[in-house]
């Protein structure tokens, strides 16, 4: 080992500093002994760096190496899936300190670094995560460069200028390199994320449920409509259709219970209608459904459609989704109803909520039609004193029962809950959808964004010649809710949000902050659409547009131009003449002087001393002497100093001189 | 069959190397002052280069697997800063020039100390330039708050004569250790190699006189120590008679306690004796008679230093032995 594969004291701190800046986006989703090893590590090494402690030896790193993965498995209960092995890396990588020597270890550590740096981006693409990602990048490469300053033995900040500096130049050539090179598929199947929780509206919905969606802020999806966007009222995103109540609770139909006849969507007709198209970007949900307006088609591959009209795809979205589809929102669903279908969607557990059967049959038996019952049941929610909450009682046996006629605090699924109960109690054909309702427009993009807190719970019931009807229950008790959203419809109670207290989401009345946050969420949009979302259909799109044509030419010569463009500037401020050599200058500011001189008539003989010449210039113009005198002086400091000089220095210093040349008397 | 093939495989190897070696006197002639441009600087990429594009592969790989565009775009912002690092890395060595200053002589087997001085062109921090010979020590300069640095290096010298170091090595892998770029200089730096002292055991190839090493020729003030031009004022007790007889110039003999008399190191004291041990005799001598703070002179064929005592004079007598035969030195 040489002296030059020693570490530096600066390569030690700024490796240090990238290890702690690496560690920190993963830190939601890792347990926290890792953290702890972390900061064991780097201890540990800063104690061996100032000789008061010494390395591992071979079995203690062996120890420790095995504890790690005992840790791992114990805290995931398995090695698969990407969460364990990102942990499994991480650890990796702070016990690595423990064994940097030499610079050969400084590499592994770093590039490691760089790899940390991916698996980050496997878990979130958000804009702010891949700045400070970049950010990262910076600090590693730091790291990088101070592993080749050999003697800087003192932590230095400025060494992160030079890293800087070239990522900066790398930049135009990574954009035009990501903006061309071929995407294609994936060449085997890879970990996913197996820890992570499944986000959205889940496929089983019991009473509060819902509510507790309610309380988050995080986005569920954006749309972009190609038209003009329609009325808030008319924003229901279908996502589930829950057809069957089993033990308290509503769920789906399953593949297995669906007769293979029954299984494909009967095309409604659709004939004299606009559709309203739309592209809607999904953040991960881990779940198979997509949302869509009543009636959606999509002529997307890989977007399949079930009999009672919803899309979805057979692989759970793991990453942000786009998809396109068309909404035809008058279109009559299943005029006509199967035997089959009408019993599914009629069947109800026997001899439970009693009272509430008891009740629909009544109110039905006054009425004259299924239309008449179903607005008999509305007006009842409406003039009856039902409370419309975030915050509703838990319910016990026969849960309609209670709700009905005692607590009558609910939200909206369970309203939803109660009325296709009573609907199907009366023999009418009703299901519970569960989706979302609305969303924000936001001014700056046109896009509607949809969230978490706009997750809900409505009815369709299936009236003869109208087919399936949608109803929302929760309109009749809380109609603000429809027009103008959660927030609106809780303004009373105050619950909305309640408890993200610094989520902007909730300053909206406040105009600036408003603005911003909008702003953003339109900036985070076209992040997601274009950047984080691009591929090769983009591709293909850009390229069209840049070239008319797509032809491997094209990528040869586009790349070799930017590569050209970028890195001739690069070299020229590096290699090029502006950086002179210090005697150069300062002996071109003397000949200068010289210059000036010898217009006056006073030329200085080849060979002569400075000072000799200051001399005779002093005897041959007195008007001079001073002047010609102080210059000489200076330029002699100069002249001989300038090895010791720091470079600041040294520039001022020339540029006081140069500037006693203008002041020639 | 197979040593034929070892024998012009070795051959070609030779010749390449040979080819190699035309073709880098060509590109970097030996100069006493080199100054490095784009014809005398190499760059490649490093070891850690090389594994530095293994890790480019593994987060392609990645990012095609998971189909992450910022995977893509990390993978493609490495790469191009790879590109943008065997600039930087070339301006590390770009503009820098190598000035010969000195070697010191040696002794065979004893290392030379060979004084360079580097100094840089523009105004940019230089780092970790490591400078070497293929057999000498390292040394690491930084070229940072100062235009310029000596550096010395040591290298072993080979047997009596001149030793060219043979073409100087300058790499650097500063700023990111990716590429390695370096020349191969030839500075036209040569150190002197003075013979290898070997004791003899009298000074004359006759009178049996004990001198069995420089301690013992101090001791006794009679102890015959050699011959010298008979000067004037010589005792006449010191005459050598027996050579007067033979028909040789006036001479006298030296003894070791006369410290004002001055000795001659004579080609011909050691008759008979093969040329380079007569050398290595000459070299012994000249060091005891130094050590004692003596006045010698020299005398080999061709050449001639008068008596005197001193560094200066030690330097001149040794590398005349040292240059015997090779050409004269400049002195």
């Amino acid at each position: 080992m040489t002296g030059q594969e020693l570490l530096p004291r600066n390569a030690l701190v700024w490796i240090i500093i990238s290890q702690f800046a690496l560690l920190a986006p993963h830190l939601a989703r890792l347990p926290v002994w890792v953290i702890l090893v972390y900061l064991v590590a780097a201890c540990w090494r800063t104690m061996v760096h100032q000789g008061r402690w010494s390395y591992p030896r071979r079995w203690t790193k062996l120890g420790l190496i095995l504890a790690g993965f005992g840790a791992i498995v114990a805290s995931y209960g398995n090695l698969l899936g990407l969460e364990p092995m990102v942990a499994l890396l991480l650890t990796a990588f702070a016990l690595k300190l423990l064994e940097l020597v030499q610079r050969k270890d400084a590499y592994v550590l770093l590039f490691l670094g760089y790899f940390i740096c991916v698996t980050s981006f496997l878990f979130s693409q958000d804009i702010v995560l891949v700045l400070y990602s970049l950010f990262t990048v910076v600090l590693v490469t730091t790291a990088l460069v101070a592993l080749h300053q050999p003697g800087e033995n003192r932590f230095r900040p400025g060494t992160i200028r030079l890293p800087a500096t070239m990522l900066a130049q790398a930049f135009p050539l990574m954009l035009v390199l990501f903006f061309l090179f071929p995407r294609i598929g994936p060449l085997w199947t890879v970990p996913v994320k197996s820890h992570a929780a499944k986000t959205g509206v889940s496929d089983f919905m019991k009473p509060g449920d819902i509510s507790s969606l309610s309380q988050s802020g995080e986005m569920a999806f954006t749309v972009q409509f190609e038209g003009p966007i329609p009325a808030q009222s008319a924003l229901y995103w279908r996502g589930l259709v829950f057809s069957v109540l089993e033990e308290g609770a509503w769920r789906s139909l399953r593949r297995s219970e669906i007769p293979a006849a029954e299984t494909r969507p009967s095309i409604p007709d659709k004939a004299d209608e606009t559709p309203l198209a739309y592209s809607v970007l999904m953040t991960p949900t881990r779940q198979n459904w997509l949302y869509s307006l009543r009636y959606a088609e999509s002529s997307q591959s890989g977007l399949l459609s079930t009999a009672d009209f919803r899309l979805f795809t057979p692989v759970e979205i793991e990453d942000q989704f786009r998809y396109r589809a068309r909404s035809w929102l008058a279109a009559p669903l299943d005029i006509q109803l199967s035997s089959w279908r009408r019993r599914a969607e009629l069947a109800l557990p026997e001899g439970e909520n009693p009272r509430s059967v008891q009740l629909a049959r009544d109110m039905r038996a006054t009425s004259n039609s299924d239309a008449e019952f179903v607005d008999a049941v509305l007006g009842w929610f409406n003039r009856e004193s039902f409370v419309y909450t975030l915050q509703p009682p838990l319910l016990g046996q026969n849960p309609m029962d209670q709700f009905l006629f005692q607590t009558r605090r609910g939200f909206c699924e369970h309203y939803a809950y109660a009325f296709v109960l009573m609907m199907r109690a009366a023999g009418v054909p009703a299901r519970v959808i569960a989706g979302y309702q609305g969303g924000e427009v936001n001014p700056v993009n046109r896009t509607v964004i949809v969230r978490q807190f706009d997750a809900h719970a409505w009815a369709e019931v299936w009236l003869p010649g109208q087919g399936w009807v949608r109803v929302d229950p929760t309109g009749a008790v809380a109609p603000e809710r429809i027009e103008f959203g959660l927030e609106q419809a809780l303004v009373t109670e105050g619950s909305f949000l309640a408890n993200s207290p610094l989520s902007l989401l909730r300053y909206r009345g406040v105009g600036w902050v408003n603005m911003l946050r909008l702003r953003y969420e339109a900036l985070t949009y076209r992040w997601q659409s274009w950047v984080v979302g691009f591929n090769s259909e983009q591709q293909y799109q850009l390229l069209e547009d840049l070239f008319g044509s797509i032809r491997a030419r094209n990528f040869v010569i586009l790349f070799l131009v930017s590569g050209i463009l970028v890195l001739v500037p690069v070299a020229w401020l590096l290699l090029g003449r502006r950086q002179q050599r210090r005697a150069n200058a300062t002996q071109q500011c003397y000949l200068d002087f010289c210059t000036l001189l010898a217009r006056r008539g006073l030329s200085r003989d080849p060979g002569e001393a400075p000072a000799s010449f200051a001399h005779r210039v002093a005897l041959g113009n007195p008007a001079l002497a001073g002047w010609a005198q102080q210059f000489t002086r200076d330029f002699n400091h100069l002249a001989y100093a300038h090895d010791g000089l720091a470079a600041g220095e040294y520039r001022r210093l020339l540029a006081a001189l140069r500037a006693q040349l203008r002041q020639i008397p | 069959m197979r040593s034929r093939l070892h024998t012009s495989i070795a051959g070609l190897r030779q010749y390449a190397h040979r080819g190699f070696g035309h073709w880098m006197q060509r590109r970097i002639p030996a100069a006493r002052s080199v100054t490095l441009n784009q014809r005398r600087i190499f760059i490649l990429p490093s070891r850690a280069g090389l594994f530095f594009g293994v890790l480019l592969l593994v987060i392609l790989l990645t990012a095609i697997n998971y189909q992450n565009n910022m995977s893509y775009a990390l993978a493609f912002l490495l790469a191009t800063l790879f590109v943008v690092a065997t600039l930087h890395t070339y301006a590390n060595l770009a503009g820098l020039t190598l000035h010969a200053l000195a070697a010191t002589p040696a002794f065979p087997g004893q290392q030379s100390t060979f004084s360079l001085r580097l100094e840089r062109g523009r105004l940019q921090a230089h780092y970790g330039l490591r400078l070497a010979w293929p057999d000498s020590g390292e040394a690491t300069v930084n070229l940072v708050t100062t235009d310029s640095a000596e550096v010395h290096l040591y290298l072993p010298v080979g047997s009596r004569g001149w030793h060219h170091p043979g073409r100087l090595l300058l790499e650097s892998t500063y700023p990111l250790g990716l590429l390695r770029c370096w020349t191969w200089v030839d500075l036209d730096l040569r150190a002197v190699v003075y013979p290898q002292p070997l004791v003899s055991p009298e000074l004359v190839g006759a009178q049996g006189n004990r001198a069995d090493g420089a301690a013992a020729a101090i001791t006794g003030s009679d102890d015959f120590y050699g011959f010298r031009e008979y000067r004037f004022g010589d005792s006449l007790r010191q005459v050598h008679w027996k050579g007067l007889a033979k028909g040789q110039a006036l001479q006298s003999k030296d003894y070791a306690s006369y410290a004002s008399h001055s000795a001659w190191l004579d080609w011909e004291l050691f008759h008979g004796v093969p040329p380079e041990q007569r050398l290595s005799h000459l070299c012994y001598w000249a060091l005891a008679f130094h050590r004692r703070n003596e006045d010698y002179g020299l005398r080999i064929p061709g050449l001639r230093i008068d008596p005197a005592r001193g560094d200066v004079h030690l330097d001149r007598v040794l590398s005349a032995l040292a240059l015997y035969g090779h050409e004269q030195p400049v002195l």
